[in-house]
């Protein structure tokens, strides 16, 4: 596949004279670029290079993809993209070799006794279209879905919330960001009622101190940690890895603190209560500009079907705050956290110090969490209480997993409860999606319905007789996959799945719609860092090969509403935006407009008077604070943050005499999430060709397992078979096994539990209760 | 009579029983001294993190660090100093002979430098942990074989021929046990010129470059295992 090599000598060296390196190597004194190390390369290659974001994670760096002859032939970092600086990781550089795959969805395929028949995308749409019409008409409204995801371009999620929400009038739409940032957002909402950091990556620039929360970042966000890492180097900024794993960010760290599973809501307690008790508190800030309060407590686990919970936010004073925070010293939260009061009194020493600057890092280690909700408030706490939040260098930073987990999921709105601007419960935003979507305001209901697990529970009982998934691999990805996938089998359900390459999911579909990847259509996503960044086509895809939104429309068209899509095949990607960035005006989330987008290697919003916004809530740099003080939480009403009052609670299942170990699940830095792309990319299937399940060596030695012996590891709920691995990637904690899951050959989410956060209704992947045995 | 047959009887049955015990034992002795060899099972092949970022103190100056241009080493002067391609190097200079290594060794090949000595830098060793340097570093104290040989050195890797995609960062062409440690070869002034990199302040280097030498497994391609979209 990658034999030839003139052609990449010649590049190489084209690269190595004329671009970025050539500057970098004026700018490092050490760097030479010998003449040895390009030998033998010819001149003249010829490429022409185009500017996008990454396809993979949440970071969302900027790349440049080298097309010739209407190719892809190369891939690098784009050097004017503030996130990346022109540096990528293993994943990027490589990302545009996956579209070559033989086993390439081109065409459609439709299910026809039995058998997989390519059929053309017309009449396939058709069959989409008049199956959705006639399930409602039999079953009503409620009884048709669509799952999507923060890997969907703005243009995508936007079409499929104004055919669901708007054309059809249910709220049978959820993603895959349930899975991953649910309990970011629903942390945001509560603490400060708008969603999404409000810092940005600058922050590593000044901050003194990295606070990583359940975070492998050196492996799943590394071009941020190597940003972190430029800033160890130079300035002798600290990075502290919290974590329940040693993994490759542990070693890189200055210190690796380890903690039991679950326990992480009782050391942030326990920060908090020093903090108060040393005087570490920023008073005035809080006096000014934050609230109390406590919610319900005992929630459950959402394990059952049809589960419901509403919190019931109760105001508190800052007095009985600290009458609860009692329970929280460091000596007895040090007994079940497995932290040494020394360690929680070092964490707390870092959030109180005035002088030092601190940012806290997470991603799935407290948003996959029961309490995943409760968590996010309670690191926003030890930043309000210290007042380190909104100035550059200090903030809690909730890192994303998905492109657009942010840009799609979160601003565009693809779950069950959210409209591209406020909530389906809102009357004024209901009102306002109406008015621009130009339908009937009665037409979009005000209940929310299914979230992502319980919409595969409905498929799973017969509820959902239609769904559609688009751009997400649920079948690898949902945890206990081993009732949904024989769930999503039945007839009762009808299957629709829309993908690039065949995967578990597509293989359970009635109809499967060839999409295009990413390059092959224009789009925009969002990061974490609310940057907006919009790419053009690059290359042609194959066969039939259609973007994902061009699909929904078709069908929309098809179903009756083509006076809500007016949105025409060449430009749609762009009517789409200007109709989108409508719900967002003003200097809260004003959006900036497509030519700066073009122009620029992303934006970020609120972008107001032709500039973004970097530090949300800081007069000094945010033009929406208006209460003529230093700081102003405008999400909320009365313009204070709220420190909430969450205790801990233990997990929903918890290691016991038959199932003694925990399972924690994740991912490696050469695959990403279920790998359907990663997988088919040589370079990294080479490099990690399947899944693996990581022990303690000592628990090793006890059950004589020996590194690449079959293990199999199973819990209340299925079975999995994988090769162990000792001191090798990963070193879990003693009691703990550790598997990543992409592979979809060792399906680990057979065995993962279905219990979510009941505020944010994401699932916890990262512990349930497992016995190992040897095959 | 009959108190002499009950003893008869019962040293008669005391033997039995000392024979069976005998050979049961023996048996077992017999088993015991057997130890299975047991197939690994898997392809899985990750190489180990330890070590891996040892050196990233040094990054910086590694990056401000001035080329010494007439004290480069070369690959081939490195390729050279090897039985085969990822062999232990030889030791290429004189030494003392009552001594494992240890400190001896790590004056010069912990941090390296110039020694003015041999008008050379010392090489950095990537396992500092490992102190008996000599159980697998030996002197080369004669140039003459005991026997002719029929030995071919096997080719090392090309520079520059690594890269799956124009440009993309080179792969890792060699295993790494021992070798975790990406600085120690190639950064600094020991460095040799065709490997050296041109940007060791990013320390996270397995963040762009991922091995592709899986030697003893063969990689098969990747499978799906269910595959029922193919008419």
């Amino acid at each position: 596949m990658y034999n030839s090599l003139s052609n990449r000598r010649s590049f190489i060296k084209r690269m190595a004279k004329l671009s970025a390196v050539t500057a970098a190597a004026a700018m490092f004194p050490g760097i030479i670029f010998a003449d040895e190390q390009e030998a033998a390369i010819p001149n003249g290659a010829n490429i022409n290079w185009k500017k996008g974001p990454c396809r993979f994670c949440g970071v969302g760096c900027g790349i440049l993809v080298g097309v010739e002859n209407g190719k892809a032939v190369a891939v690098k970092g784009d050097p004017n993209s503030s996130v990346n600086k022109g540096l990528l990781c293993v994943k990027g550089y490589h990302q545009t070799m996956c579209i070559q795959s033989k086993d390439r969805l081109t065409h459609a395929l439709v299910k026809k006794n039995g058998k997989y028949v390519q059929t053309s995308l017309n009449e396939a749409l058709d069959i989409v279209a008049n199956k959705m019409k006639e399930t409602i008409a039999l079953h009503g409204k409620d009884s048709v879905a669509m799952y999507t995801s923060g890997q969907s371009t703005i243009p995508e999620g936007y079409v499929a919330s104004k055919l669901m929400k708007g054309a059809i009038g249910t709220n049978n739409l959820d993603c895959n960001a349930r899975l991953c940032m649910a309990s970011a957002v629903a942390g945001f909402l509560t603490t400060f009622g708008a969603d999404e950091p409000m810092g940005c990556y600058e922050d590593i620039e000044y901050a003194d101190y990295f606070i990583t929360w359940g975070n492998n970042m050196a492996e799943m966000h590394p071009v941020l940690f190597s940003r972190m890492l430029e800033q160890k180097s130079k300035r002798g900024a600290k990075i502290i890895d919290f974590a329940t794993r040693t993994s490759r960010s542990s070693t890189a760290s200055d210190k690796s603190i380890l903690f039991e599973p679950q326990t992480d809501l009782a050391v942030a307690n326990a920060i908090c209560y020093e903090v108060i008790k040393n005087g570490w508190v920023n008073n005035s800030f809080v006096e000014k500009h934050c609230n109390f309060s406590k919610g319900l407590i005992n929630m459950g686990y959402g394990i059952e079907d049809k589960y419901k919970f509403k919190d019931k936010p109760e105001k508190i004073n800052f007095e009985a705050y600290k009458e609860f925070l009692k329970d929280y010293s460091p000596e007895k939260v040090s007994k079940y956290s497995k932290v040494s009061v020394k360690d929680i009194k070092y964490l707390a020493s870092i959030y109180g110090d005035p002088n030092k600057k601190v940012v806290s890092y997470w991603c799935m280690g407290m948003n996959q969490h029961t309490r995943g909700t409760w968590m996010n408030n309670l690191v926003y706490n030890i930043h309000l209480l210290t007042g380190k939040i909104s100035q550059p260098g200090n903030g809690p930073f909730s890192l994303t997993g998905q492109p657009s987990a942010c840009g799609t999921a979160r601003e565009v709105g693809t779950f069950t409860h959210k409209l591209p601007k406020g909530v389906v419960m809102n009357e004024k935003h209901r009102r306002l999606a109406a008015k621009i979507w130009k339908v009937p305001y009665e037409r979009i209901p005000a209940k929310p319905t299914y979230h992502a697990t319980e919409m595969f529970r409905a498929v799973d009982r017969g509820d959902i007789k239609f769904i559609w998934t688009q751009v997400t691999n649920p079948l690898v990805s949902l945890p206990k996959t081993s009732r949904y996938r024989p769930g999503m089998k039945k007839d009762s359900c009808f299957v629709v799945v829309s993908d690039v390459f065949p995967t578990p999911t597509s293989d359970v579909a009635d109809v499967i719609l060839p999409a295009s990847w990413h390059i092959e259509k224009s789009g925009l996503y969002g990061n974490s860092e609310r940057r907006t960044q919009h790419w053009n086509k690059m290359v042609e895809g194959p066969g039939e090969t259609t973007p994902d939104a061009w699909m929904t429309i078709e069908v929309a068209k098809r179903m009756g509403f083509s006076d809500l899509f007016p949105y025409s095949k060449e430009n749609h990607v762009e009517e789409i935006y200007e109709e989108y960035t409508q719900f967002h005006e003003g200097a809260k989330h004003g959006m900036a407009p497509l030519e700066v987008l073009k122009r620029e290697s992303g934006v970020i919003w609120p972008y107001v008077d032709g500039k973004s916004t970097q530090w949300r809530f800081n007069a000094k740099y945010d033009p929406a604070c208006s209460n003529g003080e230093s700081f102003h939480f405008y999400g909320k009403p009365d313009g204070k943050a709220v420190i909430w009052q969450r205790p801990y609670e233990p997990a929903a299942e918890s290691p016991d005499k038959e199932y003694p170990f925990w399972l924690n699940t994740g991912r490696v830095i050469e695959h990403w999430h279920t790998g359907s792309m990663t997988r088919r990319i040589p370079v990294l299937h080479k490099a990690m060709p399947n899944a693996y399940v990581e022990f303690h060596p000592e628990d090793a030695k006890s059950l004589g397992i020996r590194n690449g012996e079959n293990i199999k590891i199973s819990s209340r709920r299925g079975a999995c078979v994988l090769p162990a691995s000792i001191n090798e990637r990963g070193l879990p904690t003693k009691g703990q096994v550790f598997v990543p899951f992409f592979d979809e050959n060792m399906l680990i989410n057979d065995v993962t539990l279905d219990a979510f956060c009941p505020i944010s209704k994401e699932p916890d992947y990262k512990k349930c209760a497992v016995k190992v045995e040897k095959v | 009579m009959r108190n002499r047959l009950g003893i008869i009887t019962f040293f008669v049955l005391l033997f039995v029983c000392f024979i069976v015990v005998w050979n049961l034992s023996y048996k077992n002795g017999l088993e015991e001294s057997y130890i299975p060899l047991e197939n690994s099972s898997s392809d899985i092949f990750i190489p180990s993190e330890s070590g891996v970022f040892r050196r990233s103190g040094f990054a910086l100056e590694y990056a401000n660090m001035p080329i010494d241009i007439n004290h480069q080493k070369s690959l081939d002067e490195y390729y050279e100093n090897r039985a085969y391609y990822g062999a232990p190097p030889s030791i290429p200079h004189p030494v003392k002979e009552m001594n494992l290594g240890a400190n001896t060794c790590l004056q010069c090949h912990q941090n390296g430098g110039f020694v003015p000595k041999y008008n050379s830098y010392a090489p950095v060793t990537p396992h500092p942990e490992m102190i008996n340097c000599r159980q697998c570093h030996v002197a080369q104290n004669s140039n003459s074989l005991f026997k002719p040989t029929n030995l071919v050195k096997i080719l090392a890797p090309k520079v520059g021929v690594n890269n799956a995609l124009l440009g993309t960062p080179p792969l890792i062409p060699h295993q790494i046990q021992m070798r975790e440690n990406c600085l120690s070869c190639h950064a600094g002034p020991a460095a040799p010129k065709e490997i050296r990199v041109s940007h060791p302040e990013r320390i996270n280097c397995r963040q762009c470059h991922v091995p592709t030498d899986r030697v003893p497994n063969k990689i098969k391609p990747f499978i799906r295992t269910i595959n029922n979209t193919n008419e």
